[in-house]
C-alpha cells in the first residue's frame, strides 16, 4: 500500500493515518496529505479523464494549477462540490470523492471513443460540423453538445451549508506565503500597521515545503520556516490566513479573499460557516504568488505518470511520496536538475536526464555524474508508452538520428517557469516580455502594489527572501545553498522523427488542445491570441490555462511568424481559482438576500390571513380572503363593502418627503408641473412630476402644512427615486434656494378610511379638528389628535368615496388601526388590500404611474393637461413638452375600454388592433394597461394606451387573443360616479 | 396609546461577546442649518451642534450628530421634549432652518461587546479601527442593503440608526452572524 512513501521524508504526520474513499475504493493516507499525494503514495497515477477525448490522465502539478486531477467531493445531499483539484483537497477521515468525466469508471471509459476518432475532432470542430443543416440545430446538435458539455455533476439539491462574508482593512496585504511573502511579513511585522499574510494552502511555506533540506542561513529550510511562522504568530499586528485564496484584485487595493473554513474537517456540521469571503482594503499589496512551472509540449506528454518536475519535488519534500521508482527527467531548463537531484538523493532511481540543449552547465553535469545519472543532451522524448501509466519513453537524438527506449514509471518535465501575473493583471498592472525567462513579468504598477520573488521573475529562494525582506521594510540578506536558477531555451519545434500529424503533443491538458490545434487555428486565419484561444478553447477550462497559456502563445507566435509581444496575451480575469457561488453570496441567501420592508400594520394583516404582494422591496397586503375565497371573490367583496359602507386600507408605504424652507413653494413649482402658489396652508393638491424629457415620472397628493412646509407624498415604489431626483436638482440646479428635504416615509403610518361611513367612524376619536364638510372640505389637511395621538389628517380619496388618510407616528400605527377596526364593526368595516385599491381607482380612471404610464407618456397623453400649470415660467420638463414630437397628433393616449361582452375581462398588456382580419404583421394601436372586474358596475372595465385614442371615442377596436378576438369600445376613462358626488356624502 | 417599535431581539443577541439591544423610545429630529448661522444658532439654542461632519456631541439625554455640512440628527430622551421645543422655537424665530421630526422614522440598536466590530464589519465596509473610527465618530453608511447611521460610543460600543422597516433585516443579519459563528 505505502510502497511509494519514503521514510524520513515529508511533513505528513505518520502517527495519524486517515482512510478515505476515492471512486468507491478505500485508500489510506496521513494527516497533511492531499487526495493526490495519498493516491500517488498508493501507486495510483490515474486520476481523471480529459474533457474532449476522455484520455486517461494523471496528476500534472501539485497545487491549484492542476489541470487534470479534478474530483467531486461528496458530503451528502446538496453538498457535492465538483471540479475540486485533487492536489488541493486535504484528506480527512471518511472523505468521499470521485473522479469525473468518465463512464462507467476511470479505467474503462466509454467516452474514450472520442479519442480513437480524435483526428475528426480538430480545433473548431463544433463550429464547422454543426453548421448544417440548419434545422438540425434545435433537435439534434444542441442537445448533443449540451450532453457533452460541462465538467462534473451539476447540483441537484439546495446547498444546506452557510457561507459568510466580511470586510477588513490592513496597511499591508501579502498574498502568498512562500519565502518571499514570509520574509516580507517578517520585516513588516517590525513596523507599525496591520499586516495580513494569506496563503491558499493549508500550511504556509510555499516552495520551502517542497525543499525542506535546503539550507537558509545555515539552517534547514523546514526549521527556518517553523521559526519564522512562530515569530509571525506572536506579532500582534500580523494576521495569518491559510486555506485562503486571493481570488480577485479590484480598484483601490480592494482584494477578495476566499477562505475555506471546513473543507478539511471531517463531518463538518451544517449550520456553521463553510467558506468566507473577506473583502480587504489594503494600503499596500505585496504580491508573492510565485511561479508555475511550464510543461514541455511533446508527443505523449499527457500519459499518466508524466508530471512537472517541481510537482515531483513537492510530493517528495512535502508529503514524503516518491512519484515512481524509476523517474526520468526531460527538461529545457537548468532549474529542473534540482528536482532530479532531490529525488536521486532520496534513493529514487533516475534512469536518464534528457536535455534538449546541446550544452549543459558544468555543475549540473557534475551533479549527474556524482549521482550516477545518465545525461543525454541534444535529445528529446519522441514518444511514450503505457496504457494507464507510463512504462517507457523513447529518446530521440536528432544529430545522430538515434532512438532509444528507456523504461521508467514516471517522467518529470520542465520547460522553465512562468511568473504568476494573475492578480497583478487584475489590478491593471503593466507587463513586459522578458526574453531570458521567455515569460511576461510585471512592469509598471497601477495600484500601490509590488510583485516580489518568482512572480516578479526573480527566481530562487535567496532572491525571494531578499526581495521580500526589502519590500517589507527590512534590510536583511539571506544566503542559501540552492543551485543557481540558471536559464533555459524555448525550441521552435520539439525535434521528432514522427510526422506532426501523427503526434499528440498536448498544450492544454484539461481542454485537450494540442500543438496541432493551435497551428491549425493560425493556418485558418486566427492571428490574435484572443481569437486562437476562443477557437481552440485553449486556457478556457477550470484551470484557466495556468500551465498552458504561455506554451500556446509560443506556438502561436511562431506559427504566425511574429514576436510574442505582437501576438498579445489573453486577459487574466477573476477569480484566480474556481470559487463557489456560496462564497460569492455569503450570508445573503433566503431572507437576507434583500430586506423585506413591512409596515407597522403588516403584523395585523398577517394575523388576519392577508395574502401579500411585493411592491418594490415593500410587501403589502394584496387581499384578505375569507372562508376559502379566491382572489376574485375576496376583491369583489372588499370593493362592494367599501363602496357600500366602509373600507380600511394600509397606505403606510406611500413615500413622504417633508419640504421645508422659505423657498419651499418656489422649489415645488420647479419640481412639479402643478402650480403650488395658490395652495393655502391646510390645503391639498394633486401633484404631477415630470422628468426633464417631459414624461410623467411620479405623482401624489401634496399637503401644504405651513407657508414654508409641504408634506409631499409619492408612489410607494417611487419614493427613493423621487427623493433622489429632488435632491439632485436642489443641489445641482437650484442650490440658491433656501429649502431642505427630509424623507418622512417611515415617520408616518397611513390609514386610509374610505366609504360613506368614513366620517362617522373617525369622529369619536378625533380631537381638535372640525370634521364638518364646510370646515374640512375634500382636498384639505388638518392637524390634531386621533386616539390621543398627534395626526396629520388628510381628506382625500383614491377610491371616489368619502375618504380620509390618517397619518400617525409609525410606532402608534397598529394601535390606532386596531382601535378604528374595532369601532368599525358597527359599519361592517372591511380591510382591503392593494388589488381592491387598484380596482376602485380604475373605476374612477385614476392612473397608476408605471402601470398606465411607461416612461413615454406626457401629461396630455394621460388626459391630465389640467395638471400642467399654464402660467409658470419654468419647471422640470416644461421645455420638452413643447417638442414637436410631444405635441404632434396621433400619439398614444390613455382611454377607457368597455368590452362588448361585459363579462369579459381583458388581459393587461394585450395588444390592440383596429381590424383583426388585416394581414400580418398587424398594425398595433396600443395596449391594455389596466383591466379589472368591477363588482360595483357588474361588468369589466379597462384602461389602455391607444394611438390617437382621444379622437377615437366610441370606436370599436379589437383585442386579438390566442383563442378569440375580443371586441371593445373606446370610452372616456371614467366608469363610476363621473360627477364625483360620492365624495360629498354627509 | 400603545407605543410599539415592533422589534423583538432574540436571546442569541445577548452574550458577553456581542450584545445587541433595541434602544427605547427616543425623540429624533433632522435639523438643517446654514453653515454661516451655526455659531449663532448654537448660542441662542444652547444646543451643542458639532461643527464638523462626522463629529458628535453625546450624552445620556441628548445626542447631536453632524451628518453633513448643513445636517444634524438630534436623538434625545422623551424627557427632553420641552427643552428641545423651546430651543427650536428660538432658532426658527430668527434663522432660516428646517426642523423635521423623525422620531418614529428610525429605530436605534445598541451594539456592544468585543465582537461588535467584527459583527458590524460583516456588512459595513468601513475601517473600524480606533485610529480610523475613533470614539465619538458618526457617519451615514450602509450595512449590506440597509442605510444606517453608525456612531461609536466606546471602544466596543456602537449605536446604529436605521429606518424602521429595515430594522428586522439588520436584526436577522446579526442573528445569522451569531448563530453561524463558532
Amino acid at each position: 500500500m505505502t510502497n511509494f512513501r519514503k521514510s524520513g521524508r515529508g511533513g505528513v504526520d505518520r502517527s495519524k493515518p486517515i482512510s478515505f474513499n476515492f471512486d468507491g475504493k478505500v485508500y489510506q493516507g496521513f494527516e497533511g496529505d492531499t487526495v493526490a499525494s495519498a493516491l500517488l503514495a498508493s501507486g495510483n497515477q490515474l486520476m481523471g479523464r480529459s474533457f474532449k477525448y476522455h484520455r486517461p490522465r494523471g496528476v500534472v502539478g501539485a497545487g491549484s494549477e492542476e489541470p487534470n486531477a479534478l474530483i467531486s467531493v461528496d458530503r451528502g445531499k446538496g453538498r457535492v462540490t465538483p471540479n475540486v483539484r485533487a492536489t488541493t483537497q486535504e484528506i480527512y477521515e471518511d472523505l468521499k470523492c470521485e473522479s469525473q468525466n468518465r463512464a462507467p469508471n476511470l479505467k474503462f471509459d466509454l467516452g474514450a471513443f472520442n479519442n480513437v476518432f480524435s483526428m475528426f475532432f480538430p480545433a473548431g470542430f463544433y463550429n464547422k460540423t454543426f453548421l448544417w443543416p440548419k434545422s438540425f440545430w434545435d433537435m439534434v446538435y444542441e442537445p448533443f453538445i449540451r450532453n457533452l458539455a460541462g465538467l462534473g455533476p451539476a447540483p441537484d439539491a439546495a446547498d444546506p451549508d452557510v457561507y459568510a462574508s466580511s470586510y477588513g482593512h490592513c496597511e499591508t496585504l501579502i498574498i502568498g506565503a512562500g519565502p518571499a511573502g514570509i520574509a516580507a511579513a517578517l520585516a513588516a511585522s517590525k513596523k507599525d500597521g496591520r499586516v495580513i499574510l494569506v496563503d491558499e494552502q493549508s500550511q504556509m511555506g510555499g516552495s520551502l515545503k517542497s525543499t525542506p533540506e535546503l539550507e537558509i542561513e545555515g539552517q534547514r529550510a523546514e526549521d527556518w520556516l517553523t521559526k519564522s511562522l512562530k515569530a509571525l504568530e506572536k506579532s500582534e499586528n500580523v494576521t495569518l490566513m491559510t486555506r485562503t485564496t486571493a481570488i480577485g484584485y479590484f480598484h483601490d487595493n480592494y482584494v477578495a479573499l476566499a477562505e475555506r473554513k471546513t473543507h478539511h474537517v471531517p463531518a463538518a456540521a451544517i449550520g456553521k460557516i463553510r467558506e468566507e469571503l473577506h473583502r480587504i482594503r489594503a494600503g499596500k499589496v505585496i504580491l508573492a504568488q510565485g511561479g508555475i512551472e511550464r510543461p514541455l509540449v511533446f508527443n505523449g506528454n499527457d500519459r499518466p505518470g508524466v508530471m512537472l518536475a517541481s510537482a515531483a519535488q513537492t510530493y517528495l519534500g512535502q508529503y514524503g511520496v516518491a512519484i515512481g521508482n524509476e523517474v526520468a527527467l526531460f527538461t529545457s531548463h537548468d532549474q529542473a536538475y534540482q528536482a532530479a537531484f532531490d529525488l536521486a538523493d532520496a534513493n529514487i532511481r533516475i534512469p536518464v536526464i534528457i536535455d534538449v540543449r546541446d550544452n549543459v552547465r558544468e555543475d549540473l553535469v557534475a551533479g549527474c555524474e556524482q549521482r550516477g545519472i545518465e545525461l543525454m543532451t541534444g535529445s528529446t522524448v519522441s514518444k511514450t508508452s503505457g496504457k494507464l501509466r507510463i512504462k517507457s519513453l523513447e529518446v530521440f537524438t536528432a544529430k545522430t538520428d538515434g532512438k532509444r527506449t528507456i523504461n521508467c514509471d514516471a517522467l518529470i518535465m520542465s520547460g522553465g517557469w512562468t511568473p504568476s501575473l494573475h492578480l497583478w493583471s487584475h489590478s491593471k498592472g503593466g507587463i513586459k516580455w522578458n526574453d531570458s525567462l521567455a515569460a511576461y513579468v510585471p512592469d509598471v504598477a497601477n495600484e500601490n502594489a509590488v510583485c516580489i520573488g518568482a512572480c516578479n521573475g526573480d527566481f530562487g529562494v535567496a532572491a525571494a527572501l531578499n526581495a521580500g525582506h526589502k519590500t517589507g521594510g527590512g534590510r536583511k540578506t539571506y544566503a542559501t545553498n540552492e543551485i543557481d536558477f540558471g536559464t533555459g531555451v524555448v525550441l521552435n519545434a520539439m525535434p521528432n522523427y514522427i510526422a506532426d500529424t501523427k503526434q499528440k503533443a498536448f498544450v492544454d491538458f484539461q481542454n485537450d488542445v494540442t500543438e496541432m490545434d493551435i497551428k491549425l487555428a493560425v493556418r485558418e486565419g486566427f492571428k490574435s491570441i484572443e481569437h486562437v484561444k476562443r477557437y481552440t478553447t485553449n486556457g478556457m477550462a477550470t484551470d484557466q490555462g495556468k500551465t498552458s497559456n504561455l506554451n500556446a502563445l509560443e506556438i502561436a507566435s511562431k506559427a504566425v511568424g511574429k514576436p510574442i509581444e505582437k501576438v498579445g496575451l489573453t486577459t487574466f480575469r477573476p477569480p484566480y481559482t474556481p470559487t463557489t457561488f456560496g462564497t460569492l453570496v455569503g450570508y445573503r441567501d433566503g431572507e437576507l438576500f434583500d430586506p423585506t420592508r413591512k409596515t407597522p400594520i403588516d403584523p395585523w394583516a398577517e394575523k388576519q390571513g392577508a395574502v401579500f404582494e411585493p411592491v418594490g422591496i415593500w410587501r403589502r397586503a394584496w387581499y384578505f380572503p375569507k372562508d376559502g375565497e379566491d382572489m376574485h371573490q375576496a376583491v369583489a367583496r372588499e370593493c362592494k363593502a367599501t363602496r357600500d359602507s366602509l373600507g380600511i386600507f394600509d397606505a403606510s408605504t406611500l413615500g413622504k418627503i417633508e419640504v421645508v424652507g422659505p423657498d419651499a413653494t418656489k422649489f415645488m413649482n420647479l419640481m412639479y408641473s402643478t402650480s403650488w402658489t395658490s395652495l393655502k396652508p391646510g390645503g391639498c393638491r394633486y401633484g404631477l412630476m415630470l422628468r426633464e424629457d417631459g414624461y410623467i415620472y411620479d405623482d401624489g397628493v401634496v399637503a401644504r402644512m405651513a407657508e414654508d412646509r409641504y408634506h409631499v407624498t409619492t408612489t410607494s415604489g417611487g419614493a427613493p427615486r423621487v427623493y433622489r431626483h429632488m435632491e439632485d436638482y436642489l443641489q445641482t440646479e437650484f442650490p440658491h434656494l433656501d429649502v431642505w428635504l427630509t424623507s418622512t416615509t417611515e415617520q408616518w403610518a397611513v390609514i386610509a378610511i374610505n366609504g360613506p361611513n368614513a366620517r362617522k367612524l373617525i369622529e369619536p376619536f378625533i380631537e381638535g379638528i372640525d370634521l364638518s364638510p364646510e370646515a374640512f372640505p375634500h382636498m384639505a389637511v388638518r392637524e390634531g389628535k386621533i386616539c390621543g395621538v398627534e395626526t396629520r389628517l388628510f381628506r382625500v380619496s383614491f377610491t371616489g368615496e368619502l375618504g380620509f388618510e390618517i397619518n400617525v407616528p409609525s410606532h402608534y400605527g397598529r394601535a390606532v388601526w386596531e382601535a378604528l377596526f374595532e369601532e368599525g364593526q358597527k359599519y361592517d368595516i372591511c380591510p382591503y388590500g392593494t388589488e381592491t385599491m387598484h380596482v376602485l381607482r380604475a373605476e374612477k380612471g385614476f392612473i397608476i404611474v408605471g402601470q398606465d404610464t411607461d416612461g413615454t407618456v406626457t401629461p396630455h397623453d394621460a388626459g391630465m393637461s389640467w395638471a400642467v400649470a399654464k402660467k409658470k415660467k419654468d419647471f422640470v420638463g416644461m421645455r420638452s413638452l413643447r417638442r414637436p414630437d410631444l405635441i404632434m397628433e396621433g400619439r398614444k393616449q390613455l382611454v377607457g375600454l368597455l368590452t362588448e361582452d361585459p363579462k369579459t375581462v381583458l388581459e393587461e398588456g394585450a395588444q390592440i388592433v383596429m381590424d383583426p382580419n388585416q394581414p400580418r404583421p398587424m398594425d398595433m394601436l396600443g395596449h391594455v394597461t389596466s383591466s379589472y372586474w368591477s363588482e360595483s358596475l357588474g361588468r369589466s372595465v379597462a384602461m389602455a394606451l391607444v394611438r390617437d385614442g382621444f379622437n377615437l371615442m366610441d370606436t370599436e377596436i379589437c383585442v386579438p387573443m390566442p383563442n378569440e378576438n375580443i371586441t371593445a369600445k373606446i370610452v372616456k376613462p371614467i366608469f363610476y360616479d363621473p360627477k364625483g358626488e360620492r365624495l360629498n356624502v354627509v | 396609546m400603545l407605543f410599539d417599535q415592533a422589534l423583538d431581539i432574540p436571546e442569541s443577541l445577548n452574550s458577553d461577546g456581542l450584545k445587541i439591544s433595541l434602544i427605547s423610545e427616543r425623540l429624533r429630529y433632522s435639523i438643517r442649518i446654514k453653515k454661516s448661522d451655526l455659531v449663532a444658532v448654537k448660542k441662542i439654542s444652547g444646543l451643542s451642534f458639532p461643527s464638523k461632519v462626522g463629529k458628535t456631541s453625546l450624552s445620556s439625554a441628548c445626542d447631536i450628530l453632524c451628518l453633513g455640512p448643513d445636517e444634524w440628527l438630534v436623538i434625545a430622551a422623551p424627557t427632553e421634549q420641552t427643552k428641545l421645543s423651546k430651543a427650536f422655537k428660538k432658532i426658527k424665530k430668527d434663522y432660516v432652518v428646517s426642523i423635521t421630526e423623525i422620531s418614529h422614522r428610525n429605530i436605534g440598536l445598541s451594539v456592544m461587546g468585543p465582537r461588535a466590530v467584527r459583527a458590524i464589519n460583516v456588512g459595513c465596509s468601513l475601517d473600524l479601527s480606533l485610529q480610523a473610527f475613533p470614539i465619538g465618530k458618526t457617519t451615514r453608511t450602509v450595512f449590506e442593503s440597509a442605510s444606517i447611521v453608525l456612531t461609536r460610543r466606546g471602544e466596543d460600543a456602537f449605536s446604529i440608526e436605521c429606518w424602521r422597516s429595515f430594522a428586522p433585516y439588520l436584526r436577522d443579519f446579526f442573528v445569522r452572524i451569531v448563530e453561524t459563528n463558532d
